[in-house]
């Protein structure tokens, strides 16, 4: 038997150092990016915070000239139009899920799949034209009127629904915002069903449970904690979504409890006032409602994640 | 039929008439938003659209300069994001089940990923644009690349981990060291499912407005050049939507009809493509 | 009663035979779970030996070690010795590439690599010898024909590996192993993923080759290494439980629990 020294077997280990290194630094990398992230919107905000302090977050007060400003309105308006696109959505999206997961002919799950996709996949600009030329003309002609008349004049929530039939407000924004997180709740949902172990089902088709007692008893208890990491995930993107709020929220620098006035988000007043912005504690303001964004969203992506990756455990995948 | 059964029965049928309505309800909207698009759209579809460039208030024009700016960024951005991304999803795949690091970046990838766009903008604004001193078509292609990174970082982990434990048991029991088994083994076999995610990402940046709002800004002129404000798609829709000018609204329609057939061509193809290697 | 093809002749029996591998007191270990206890064992060469064992024995292991494959998940760790030609191939001093070269594996899947025919078989000889475009078609043609299957691709070389039957990929991977000349060749239940036609087919083969080869199979079909083997060797929960000339094993097993095996009392 020869000894056999193959050519390149010292010039290969240094190979494969430097493969490692390439492969190990680019995943490194993502890591850095992310913390630049929240470190670069930390700094350019820290004028803004050391200058109004925690005030920042309550106060209502946004004025350009007398270098005021306040997060409480572009943060009520977010928290408020992602509530009204999960009230929507969560139904929607879960109610798609089970129907391509249980309900649906087998024929016609790929075609609706694909749909829902197709629906994900529409850029969020689209949405907001839409939503600009014709759902808020809708709104205005069809929907405010009739809220003013009906649940106006109600006591204590009357309020809410009481203002200018012009279809720019929060309640046309969360809509707008509601159908666009649908096919990402119902896609991550439809395959968090999926995951549910065939056996389970099976057995409990054999014992003569309904296709509703199929889901209610066994895929939603056990996916239970993916089903809800679905939901934050749907409300992550919801809370960060800048395009389908922007042209039918409004830009207003005013607090209002109506859901039909005009309001702002994080993301709107950033997209709308940063190139304007010519003092620096104006952008100071802006840069620090980034960091309060991203903050959030971090946390709520986070947690939707690890919810998430529980259902994968359970399932033995080895990631 | 006992009563039981009738009601069993009768909870059943309202569950299904429920997930049915409420996957009408969603492709009802996808459909009027779709018609719409169209109908809007190819009103102002037309030869100029390609060949004028973007024009002052109140005269029609085209959007060459935006397509080209548009097209330019991205192509920078694929070629700045996709190695890494692919770099860093070939570390994930294969140090994923051994390694804490790589754990850790495959959760905090999923959160870069869904993380606000217009953050992302505002990030690339202060270390690409503040430092430049202005804005830049550099700074539009940085802004995508980063947005793009994550999803092809996942694609490629994903694509990798697909091929069999026992094709690289079979490389390495050859023989073969470590980065060729990756680099000539590997990635043949998972190329599809790698393109087909780079193709993805594309999808999703060509629709991306908030991280060109203060990176490549835009510009109204042609420009060939990529260190100055650079016309590109989502922008110009976005102007032009919020202005008062019937003229530039049909334009953006128009823009926004040819973004969306880019985008839903994208994704059938890469359906397409999926469908014919899983033979 | 079980057909016994081969039995060695009365000049191949141990006492004659070289012995091409030797493992010595060998543990093996996936995380903190012991798989492999103190087994000891030699291998003749130029014969075919056969490891047997109900699921979870430990043979699919220990076939593993004596290639260091194993050492590609780092959780998995072996201890003790195992000598090819006398080297201990454990020692963390002995070349990997040059264990890998000389100790083939041909896995239970067949898993052709996403290239034509002859890359696949020409892809780890260009890694180690440096040939002349002349050199290496002829090389690949001789590894095929080695692997019986030169007459059924010789026309289509440059075809995708993915185009041939299960029975030609597994008979492929057989050819990339010939191709870089190895002296052992371990079979990880080669024919298992297999039709019948086949599955005999290499058998053939595998007969053909243990005149040039050391080879050893781990197989979970008794008949088979009935079939092909000279040597078997029984495990049970990672321990060698007896070794010995097939033949014995399996008219006159001197352990009962082998004989348990061997009967069907237990899979």
């Amino acid at each position: 038997m020869t000894p056999f020294v193959p050519i390149a077997r010292s010039r290969s280990a240094a190979a494969d150092r430097v493969f490692n290194l390439v492969t190990a630094g680019a995943a490194w990398l993502v890591l850095i990016l992310l913390g630049a992230t929240a470190a670069s919107m930390a700094w350019g905000g820290r004028l803004a915070f050391e200058t109004f302090g925690l005030g920042f977050i309550t106060s209502t007060d946004w004025d350009a000239v007398g270098g005021k400003f306040g997060a409480l309105v572009p943060i009520y308006g977010t928290i408020v139009t992602s509530i009204i696109a999960l009230v929507i959505a969560v139904p929607v999206s879960l109610g798609i899920a089970l129907f391509l997961t249980d309900i649906a002919p087998r024929w016609i799950r790929g075609p609706i799949g694909i749909a829902v996709e197709l629906l994900a996949a529409i850029p969020s600009i689209i949405y907001g034209m839409w939503g600009l030329f014709v759902f808020a003309p809708f709104m205005a002609r069809h929907v405010d009127p009739w809220l003013n008349d009906t649940l106006g004049p109600l006591p204590v929530i009357g309020g809410i629904f009481t203002g200018p039939p012009i279809g720019i407000g929060m309640l046309t924004a969360g809509i707008v915002l509601g159908i666009m997180v649908i096919p990402f709740i119902a896609a991550v949902a439809r395959d968090v069903f999926n995951a549910v172990p065939p056996p389970l089902k099976e057995s409990a088709v054999a014992l003569g449970s309904t296709r509703w007692e199929v889901l209610s008893r066994v895929t939603l208890p056990y996916a239970r904690s993916a089903v809800i990491g679905a939901i934050f995930l749907g409300l992550g993107r919801a809370l960060g979504e800048t395009m389908a709020v922007t042209f039918v929220l409004g830009n207003a620098h005013d607090l209002s409890i109506s859901l039909l006035m005009p309001s702002n988000s994080i993301a709107a007043a950033i997209a709308n006032e940063f190139t304007e912005a010519d003092a620096e504690l104006y952008r100071s303001a802006l840069v620090a409602l980034a960091f309060l964004l991203f903050v959030v969203t971090f946390i709520v992506l986070s947690a939707a994640k690890l919810l998430l990756l529980r259902i994968n455990r359970a399932h033995g995948r080895t990631h | 039929m006992s009563l039981i059964l009738m009601r069993r029965r009768a909870v059943d049928a309202i569950a299904f008439l429920f997930a049915s309505a409420a996957t009408a309800f969603g492709l009802f909207w996808l459909f009027w938003i779709l018609w719409t698009t169209f109908r809007q759209g190819l009103g102002a579809l037309n030869v100029a659209l390609f060949t004028q460039m973007t024009p002052p208030p109140g005269s029609g024009g085209g959007l060459l300069n935006a397509f080209y700016g548009s097209a330019v960024m991205i192509l920078l951005a694929v070629v700045i994001g996709a190695p890494l991304g692919i770099a860093a999803g070939t570390y994930l795949a294969e140090h994923g089940r051994y390694s804490r690091l790589a754990r850790t970046v495959s959760f905090l990838n999923d959160v870069l990923l869904s993380a606000p766009s217009i953050v992302i903008g505002l990030f690339v604004y202060e270390i690409v644009v503040r430092t430049s001193g202005h804005f830049s078509g550099y700074a539009g292609a940085v802004a995508l690349a980063m947005i793009l990174l994550p999803i092809i970082v996942r694609t490629s982990d994903e694509a990798l981990r697909l091929v069999p434990d026992q094709m690289r048991e079979a490389a390495f029991a050859l023989g073969i060291p470590r980065w060729r088994v990756t680099a000539q083994i590997l990635y043949k076999a998972a190329l599809t499912a790698i393109l087909t995610g780079v193709l993805l990402g594309v999808a999703r940046i060509a629709g991306e407005t908030a991280p060109l709002l203060f990176t490549a800004l835009n510009n109204q002129f042609w420009s060939g050049s990529l260190s100055g404000p650079l016309a590109n798609v989502p922008v110009v829709i976005f102007q032009y939507a919020m202005s008062p000018y019937d003229e530039w609204h049909a334009l953006a329609w128009a823009g926004a009809l040819v973004l969306t057939l880019f985008v839903l061509g994208l994704n059938l193809a890469v359906r397409m493509i999926a469908r014919r290697t899983s033979k | 009663m079980i057909e016994l093809i081969e039995p060695l002749t009365r000049s191949e029996q141990r006492t004659d035979a070289q012995v091409k591998i030797e493992v010595r007191d060998l543990d093996f270990f996936y995380g903190t779970t012991q798989a492999l206890k103190n087994v000891s064992l030699s291998v003749p060469a130029h014969a075919v030996t056969a490891i047997i064992g109900p699921s979870g024995c430990g043979k699919s292991t220990l076939l593993r070690t004596l290639n260091r494959i194993y050492e590609i998940y780092p959780d998995q760790r072996a201890d003790g010795e195992i000598l090819i030609d006398g080297e201990d191939i454990l020692d963390r001093r002995f070349p990997l590439s040059d264990l890998r070269r000389r100790v083939g594996m041909v896995f239970q899947k067949p898993t052709p690599f996403a290239t034509s025919i002859r890359n696949n078989v020409a892809f780890a000889l260009s890694y180690y010898e440096r040939l002349s475009k002349a050199e290496m078609t002829d090389r690949v043609e001789d590894a095929l024909r080695q692997a019986a299957l030169w007459d059924e691709v010789k026309d289509k070389l440059g075809a995708s590996a993915l185009s041939l039957s299960g029975g030609q990929q597994q008979r492929l991977c057989i050819a990339r192993t010939l191709a870089v000349k190895p002296d052992v060749i371990l079979l990880d239940e080669p024919t298992s993923a297999l039709d019948p036609i086949s599955t005999a087919r290499i058998e053939e083969l595998i007969h053909e080759l243990r005149e040039r080869f050391t080879i050893v199979i781990v197989t979970h079909n008794m008949q088979q290494a009935a079939r092909v083997s000279q040597r078997t060797a029984f495990f049970h929960l990672g321990e060698l439980i007896e070794l010995g000339d097939t033949a014995q094993i399996f008219t006159n097993p001197r352990v009962p629990r082998t004989q348990d095996y061997i009967t069907g009392r237990y899979g």
